[in-house]
């Protein structure tokens, strides 16, 4: 912020006229309004304070898992194209919850994917990981529907269910 | 198991997954006749969760204050059971039904009756998710389990 306010810091500069002096002098300046803060010649500032982004919801981690959970099942199909029928269901629900939740929240996902997702292993030694980071959703769900306000709750409960129903679908 | 107008409190939510329960418990009846082995065992594990549910419905219900809707003598069945594949059918019809009532408690609570709620919904949704399993359809999973159409 201190550096985006030119108000201040031209002021200084124009009227320091000895050559030699100016930079360290600036410097100076910028030290103290750093220390300063938000101090009086800064209120110029107040023009870029709709910039700053919302606080993040607490269900953007839920959002980011239920994306992270479809690429997983996606990079599991890939890897054993012979899981498709049974993968692709499962995959296609949890983007499904990611835009639920995004609704909810009121934004739109995050552009770009989630990063490469771990498919070492076997048929058995995939679909074991799979169940594994069902679970741990499952769990992460319930959380949120937990400590939701009510008219969060229905949509989380549903997440939840889905997820338990996974861990069934993948035995 | 007609839907009725979403609960706008804990206390009706309750009363309303009670109905369903006795409904569920019902419908396992004639179920259970026409299935054998491991399906049959299922059924009546099926069952023995609904009564358990039923019950703690009752008590909370009780010592709430609330009113404890009664059970009816019989539930008119949406289709008749004769055979195998309407078992199955009806089986994982009632688990949705009965999901679907557990899942409008969750907005008109909170903390441990949410909690209970959210875990009835959980086994319907896994219950109804093995009935489609047995009866062959495909996927087995729904996305959003419980939610009404």
């Amino acid at each position: 912020m201190v550096l985006t306010c030119p108000v201040a810091t031209g002021r200084w500069t124009a009227n320091d006229g000895g050559p030699g002096r100016t930079r360290r002098a600036l410097l100076r300046t910028g030290a103290l309004l750093a220390v300063g803060g938000t101090a009086a010649p800064l209120t110029g500032c107040d023009l870029f304070d709709g910039d700053e982004p919302p606080p993040p919801d607490p269900l953007e981690p839920l959002a980011a898992e239920a994306r992270e959970l479809a690429a997983r099942h996606r990079a599991a199909i890939a890897a054993d194209p012979g899981l498709a029928d049974r993968l692709t269901p499962i995959a296609d629900a949890h983007a499904a919850h990611a835009d639920e939740i995004h609704r909810l929240i009121g934004r739109p996902a995050p552009s770009g994917s989630p990063g490469p997702q771990p498919t070492a292993g076997d048929r058995a030694g995939l679909l074991a990981g799979l169940r594994e980071a069902e679970q741990r959703g499952r769990q992460a769900a319930a959380k949120a529907c937990a400590e939701a306000p009510g008219e969060r709750a229905a949509l989380l409960g549903s997440v939840t269910a889905a997820r338990a129903t996974h861990v069934e679908a993948l035995k | 198991m007609t839907r009725r107008q979403a609960p706008t409190d804990a206390g009706q939510a309750f009363a309303d997954a009670l109905a369903a329960e006795y409904a569920a418990i019902f419908a396992y009846g004639p179920i259970g006749v026409r299935l054998t082995g491991a399906a049959r065992r299922d059924a009546r594990s099926a069952e023995a969760a609904h009564r358990a549910r039923r019950d703690a419905l009752v008590l909370q219900l009780t010592t709430g204050g609330g009113q404890v809707p009664a059970d009816k003598a019989g539930y008119a069945l949406p289709y008749p059971v004769t055979d195998r594949a309407a078992a199955l059918r009806l089986a994982i019809e009632v688990e949705e039904r009965t999901a679907a009532y557990w899942r409008a408690a969750l907005p008109v609570t909170t903390g441990a009756d949410r909690t209970r709620a959210l875990n009835a919904l959980t086994d319907c949704a896994v219950r109804a998710a093995r009935w489609r399993r047995a009866a062959g359809v495909d996927p087995v999973t729904v996305a959003f389990p419980g939610r009404p159409d």
